[in-house]
């Protein structure tokens, strides 16, 4: 009977080695050289010399920038993830009507998701909003004749990049859609028979029903957002710029390791902003007691 | 059925994770003439840089049919973010095309190949090679990279706007004030700028202090050499005029520069722009009016102008095929029918048999520019030596505190002190 077991089992097992495997030779090994690397320094060509705690040290007391960095990387969070959020539901009301050519639409509001993070997507929007792209043409149409410097400005450049993200919501906007097509019907037509405006429906059915569903959207955006790289990479050619307004921390992370050799300094930051986006993670599941319903623990 | 299954799944785990260990086996060897060798070359450049070095390899390949090259070629920015990684999985290319910011960076950590041997034996034919043209890619007796090629800094002028607003320059003997002078007269007279922003500071702040007499790095590389800091302030503050009163584009509006086709001088919305004096060319070819090549402000009390290798050649440890390596960069930079073709776009040729045989070759452009390098040279003064390891780091710190010091947000003074701080703290771990 146990080896009939062991035999079920081991095609379990081969089935998912494949996994296993990568999992471990690509995520579990790695992340412990990390950990290692990051107690020493290191730069690439040579061996890693042990130092400790002497990268945290001078990261949370003797770099400037690991702070402006975080601070942006906050400020593109908090800003950007909200309002793609809202975006999101926003269209998904717009989308969860039964209309003649409603599927077209969905796949044209979640096409700029699929093309994601890519190269190409922040090469088109550094020309979107360059000197001579098209919304300086456009204000320039509506009669402001002054260019503006969208992404060469330090306050107006973190903003092309929050925009570009807020602009990505397909994917939040579809698994939204999912969450509006579960809500029953009945609820809004008794609530439409008692009186209540859309602003209550939208308020008092809508949004707790949905909750669980942007708790999971928050999570998900807010983690992904910590991880922001591509668009800040190529819309500032790398450099973070200007007066490091786009500094994004993995873009720092990146700079550290691979314009200025400190391997080991890299890797402490990676794990700093480990900790940091499981703390996050951590508060936001800590709270959502507070505002999410499940309806199931009513049964 | 089930263990027929299972048997099929890890029979293709076993070739699909093997497959990985198979592919090397043609690498090695390669020195007999016959056996099929593969060398990796990686440059950084703009597109008529490719072209012409593609068609380099090809006559090599033709001439040398049991080589083949891979041309690995990007744009500046990401062809050092490249070639790290490769250097810390020891796959670098065979051959590098090498800068003096990243030579020491490269070639102290135990990367490149001391070419001196290849020079011995004659795999390497420096025959023609001036030694000074070849001590640039030096580092205490070790040769890390062969220059291929000389440069040196200079001021472009469009002959067109200078004459329509009146102005005559003596770029021999022209001083910095002279030169402030002409960038506001343009801005007056026509409303353009005067000249470019001088960007990056990292090769022109340095220039400024040969003018005083000064250097930016010690010599062993630990730390700043200049050491008053009045002569960052006054250099900043002269940017900082020229800003105000128009004559300088601000950073904002330096970033917009994509490539050389939409640089202020190709738009003619500067007299004057700085650079090196192999850039003359692209910005000829692509400026209507016609151009000049000056000398910069005040070279000549302390024979501030350099001669300096515009880019190297190195070879890595890592690399199997160091003598067919070796091999490829002599025929690069000695052979004079591959040097008809690149026509000292890589700066003026090493070698001096090959940079006489291709001036009958040169348009009107070329020429300028070796003259220009041949004028310069009689005047110039020692090069710098290859900047200090961490210098990739200071320069971003220098690039830095000039934008903070540009968009006004520090007076120069607390920019000098905070890029002193910086410097010294990055320099500091060379000790």
């Amino acid at each position: 009977m146990k080896s009939r077991a062991f035999k079920d089992n081991l095609s379990g097992y081969a089935f998912i080695s494949p996994f296993i495997i990568g999992f471990t030779a690509f995520t579990v090994v790695p992340m412990l050289i990390s950990l290692y690397l990051s107690f020493t320094n290191y730069d690439l060509f040579t061996t890693p010399k042990w130092i400790g705690l002497a990268n945290y040290k001078e990261m949370f007391f003797g770099d400037e920038k690991f702070w402006k960095s975080l601070s942006v990387t906050f400020y593109y969070v908090l800003a950007g993830v909200p309002l793609r959020l809202m975006f999101a539901l926003f269209v998904a009301m717009l989308l969860n009507q039964s209309r003649k050519g409603i599927g077209i639409y969905r796949v044209l509001f979640y096409l700029p998701s699929i093309i994601g993070g890519s190269v190409a997507v922040a090469i088109m929007w550094r020309n979107i909003f360059g000197n001579d792209g098209v919304i300086n043409a456009l204000l320039f149409f509506m009669g402001i004749d002054k260019k503006i410097l969208w992404y060469q400005d330090p306050t107006s450049a973190l903003w092309t990049l929050i925009l570009l993200a807020v602009w990505q919501f397909g994917s939040s906007m579809l698994i939204f859609l999912a969450g509006l097509k579960n809500i029953p019907p009945t609820f809004y037509e008794a609530a439409s028979v008692d009186g209540a405006s859309a602003a209550h429906k939208f308020f008092k059915i809508t949004l707790p029903l949905l909750s669980p569903i942007i708790f999971f959207n928050l999570v998900m955006q807010t983690i992904s957002a910590f991880m922001t790289f591509t668009p800040a990479y190529i819309i500032s050619k790398g450099e973070g710029g200007p007066l490091d307004g786009t500094l994004l921390y993995p873009l720092y992370l990146f700079q550290k390791a691979f314009n200025f050799f400190q391997m080991g300094y890299a890797s402490a930051m990676a794990w700093v902003m480990l900790i940091i986006v499981g703390l996050t993670t951590l508060i936001l599941f800590k709270t959502s007691s507070l505002w999410v319903y499940y309806e199931s623990k009513e049964d | 059925m089930k263990k027929i299954l299972v048997l099929a799944l890890s029979l293709f785990m076993v070739t699909a994770f093997s497959g990985c260990s198979s592919t090397s086996s043609n690498d090695s060897g390669g020195d007999d003439g016959n056996e099929k060798v593969t060398l990796r070359f990686a440059w950084w450049g703009g597109q008529p840089r490719h072209d012409y070095t593609t068609k380099v390899i090809e006559m090599y390949e033709k001439e040398n049919p049991n080589v083949n090259i891979e041309p690995e070629f990007a744009n500046w920015d990401d062809y050092w973010k490249k070639l790290a990684p490769q250097a810390a999985a020891n796959q670098l290319p065979d051959i590098i095309q090498m800068d003096m910011a990243y030579l020491s960076q490269y070639g102290e950590k135990g990367q490149l190949e001391d070419l001196t041997p290849y020079l011995e034996n004659g795999t390497i034919d420096t025959s023609n090679i001036p030694e000074n043209n070849i001590s640039g890619g030096k580092i205490k007796d070790h040769l890390y990279g062969l220059p291929a090629g000389m440069n040196v800094l200079s001021v472009i002028s469009n002959d067109q706007l200078l004459k329509d607003a009146g102005i005559e320059i003596n770029s021999q003997t022209w001083t910095w004030e002279d030169y402030e002078k002409v960038a506001l007269q343009l801005q007056e007279k026509l409303g353009i700028y005067g000249s470019n922003g001088m960007h990056p500071p990292d090769v022109f702040f340095p220039y400024y202090l040969r003018t005083q007499g000064e250097r930016f790095y010690k010599e062993d590389g630990t730390g700043l050499a200049y050491t008053d800091d009045q002569l960052f302030v006054d250099y900043f503050e002269r940017q900082l005029r020229l800003i105000n009163g128009k004559a300088s584009p601000t950073p904002d509006e330096q970033a917009q520069i994509k490539g050389m086709e939409d640089d202020f001088i190709v738009k003619g919305a500067t007299g004057f722009t700085w650079n090196w004096s192999n850039q003359y060319l692209a910005f000829s070819q692509l400026t209507e009016a016609p151009l000049t090549i000056n000398l910069p402000p005040e070279q000549e009390k302390e024979s501030a102008l350099f001669l300096k290798p515009s880019m190297l050649f190195s070879i890595p440890k890592s690399s199997k095929v160091k003598e067919e390596a070796a091999k490829f960069i002599d025929y690069f930079v000695n052979n004079i029918e591959a040097n008809k073709i690149i026509k000292g776009e890589r700066g003026v040729p090493v070698s001096t048999e090959v940079s006489d045989a291709i001036k009958s070759e040169l348009n009107e452009s070329e020429t300028k520019i070796v003259e220009y390098v041949e004028a310069a040279a009689q005047h110039a003064s020692e090069a710098d030596p290859p900047d200090p390891i961490g210098s990739a780091e200071v320069m971003k710190a220098l690039k830095d505190v000039s934008d903070q010091i540009l968009f006004k947000q520090i007076k120069p003074e607390e920019g000098a002190k905070k890029f002193r701080d910086q410097a010294n703290e990055i320099l500091g771990r060379n000790k």
